[in-house]
């Protein structure tokens, strides 16, 4: 097996104040690799260490097995990020498209490249490449965003939030986009995003992060406060319907994140009651996604505002008969949320 | 107020008639303002760049004295040049004064460190993911910089209209270094001031149309290259 990154003991910090620590972190050539996690975990400052913007302040960043100790120009052609508030160049969509290529000195068939990545974003170059910044919508400035790092058939292709803020039909082009750019060159691809479902749905392995670390390489439900304490040393998390999630043991603060492994959630069709060390919770199935190449169905749940994700195995799915938009019962126990 | 109104009458006689003198003026006015601004953004946009985008030792004393310089009154410019191109000046031997090198000389340092300031302003307000997407596209050190000047270019292209407007519209360097030499350096500011004295109002008056023409023209450009720069 070949890594395209190795990380060991990486840390970041700004101001004195520590935003990243990585124990360690390996990621396959080739792979799509999703980052989940909430606001100020520290997503964005590992990608743009493995898109070479900035230096860790300690630990050891192998690229293709070298240890890479300066940064510059030539490390970050390999590995092109597409920020999460895209800015586009004030240039016509074809000279931001160019400019990857130009700026490499490439001058061969820049026409034709450039026009094959506006087709892979599903973009009519006839229509858009004449066009100016300002022409564009936000999709198809997301779009063209896009098609300038795919003309560059990068090593490494790291998208921080490419979906957001954008149209349905944009987003769904994005995200065949990115997988054509696995397929057709082999690109080895990060991509955050806080779309769980369609992180689960595009990568081969999803990490979850918090606080600066990587808590799991494995999707988790994240349940953010307000938190109240009871008297019983629980603390409870009242949602919008009324329905109560308790968790064993102190919150830090009101404020406090809890952690929940999908696969300490049993899906029921019955409401099995709530007990003191158990929550029952009653809500919406929204999407299945398979994982392990179909040996455990990710169900998604939805419960007014609260997104669960439980992990059960084709078993079960085949025995519960779920489907989207079928009702389910989540059964846990208040001990499986790990306060972050 | 009947002169004013007469005033105008007997401007346009002159504008559409021709008339020489007045003409002179105009043309000496573009002709020399036309070489002061090329002159003030050959050395002006490289160094508000400089001031902008690069941090070095002394830059914010640099930067507050390039701004101050902005409100300088002309006629102080005027003064300074003056000192320096007078006969007994280090520069006298040139013979630089009551000529129009002398005015656009004046012109350059009264035009300089607006075009400076802005273009530092411009290139200081670019934003950072601008300058982060130049770097994820591979951008070399050499290739960013020329970029993010291009980046910002509407902004830099109004930090020389506006540098333009207060060159074109001084009177101050024209009158003590040019001297107002009728046919040599009279432009159309110190010949609206000879005109205002001597109570030729019409003529005043249609150089004062022109100028606002030119002005209009000026500040038509900067708007629309305001707006893209913050499109």
């Amino acid at each position: 097996m070949t890594y395209i990154y190795e990380l060991e003991s990486v840390t970041q910090s700004y101001a004195g104040r520590t935003v990243l620590e990585v124990s360690e972190l390996k990621i396959e050539r080739g792979s799509i690799l999703g980052i989940t996690g909430p606001n100020g975990c520290g997503k964005s400052t590992l990608l743009r260490i493995l898109a070479f913007l900035e230096r860790p302040r300690s630990g050891r960043l192998l690229f293709k097995g070298i240890p890479v100790r300066d940064i510059n120009e030539q490390l970050r052609r390999e590995a092109t990020l597409l920020l999460q508030e895209t800015r586009l160049l004030k240039r016509t969509v074809f000279e931001n498209v160019v400019y990857g290529l130009k700026a490499r000195g490439v001058k061969e068939g820049l026409t034709r490249k450039v026009h094959s990545a506006l087709e892979m974003v599903g973009l009519d170059p006839g229509d858009f490449a004449g066009r100016h910044w300002f022409q564009l919508s936000g999709g198809e400035s997301q779009r063209v965003a896009l098609a300038s790092r795919l003309v560059l058939r990068p090593e490494v292709l790291i998208l921080d939030e490419p979906t957001a803020s954008i149209d349905a039909n944009s987003a769904r082009i994005i995200a065949r986009a990115i997988v054509d750019a696995r397929e057709k060159f082999g690109a080895s691809i990060v991509l955050v995003s806080h779309d769980i479902e369609w992180s689960y749905g595009a990568a081969d392995e999803v990490i979850s992060m918090f606080s600066g670390k990587i808590q799991s390489r494995n999707i988790e439900n994240i349940i953010q406060g307000p938190w109240e304490e009871g008297n019983d040393g629980t603390a409870r998390r009242y949602l919008e319907d009324g329905q109560v999630i308790t968790a064993a043991g102190k919150p830090g603060n009101e404020y406090s994140t809890g952690l929940l492994d999908p696969g300490d959630i049993i899906l029921s069709l019955d409401d099995p009651g709530v007990s003191s060390g158990r929550n029952a919770l009653r809500g919406i199935v929204t999407r299945l996604n398979l994982e392990d190449e179909g040996q455990s169905i990710l169900v998604t749940v939805n419960i007014q505002d609260t997104v669960l994700t439980s992990r059960i195995t084709k078993g079960s799915l085949s025995r519960l008969g779920i489907v989207p938009g079928s009702t389910v019962v989540l059964v846990f126990k208040s001990n499986s949320i790990r306060w972050a | 107020m009947h002169y004013l109104s007469e005033g105008f009458k007997a401007a346009f006689t002159i504008l559409l008639s021709g008339q020489e003198g007045t003409f002179n003026a105009i043309f000496t006015t573009v002709k020399v303002s036309t070489f002061s601004i090329l002159l003030t953004l050959t050395a002006g946009i490289p160094l508000g760049f400089i001031l902008g985008y690069y941090s070095f030792p002394g830059k914010h004393a640099c930067r507050a004295i390039s701004d101050t310089l902005m409100a300088i009154p002309t006629v102080v410019v005027g003064l300074l040049v003056y000192a320096f191109i007078s006969r007994s000046g280090p520069f006298g031997g040139l013979g630089l004064l009551f000529t129009l090198r002398g005015v656009a000389i004046g012109q350059f340092f009264l035009g300089l460190p607006v075009v400076v300031s802005l273009t530092a302003s411009a290139t200081e307000q670019m934003e950072d993911s601008t300058r982060l997407t130049l770097m994820t596209l591979g951008a070399s050190p050499g290739q960013l910089a020329a970029s993010s000047l291009w980046e910002g270019r509407y902004a830099v292209v109004a930090a020389a209209m506006t540098a333009y407007s207060r060159i074109i519209s001084e009177v101050g360097v024209s009158m003590m270094i040019g001297g107002n030499i009728k046919w040599r350096t009279r432009t159309i500011t110190t010949a609206i001031a000879l005109e205002t004295g001597k109570g030729q109002f019409a003529e005043g008056i249609a150089l004062g149309i022109v100028l606002l023409s030119i002005a209009f023209i000026v500040n038509g450009a900067v708007s629309v290259a305001r707006k893209r720069a913050a499109s």
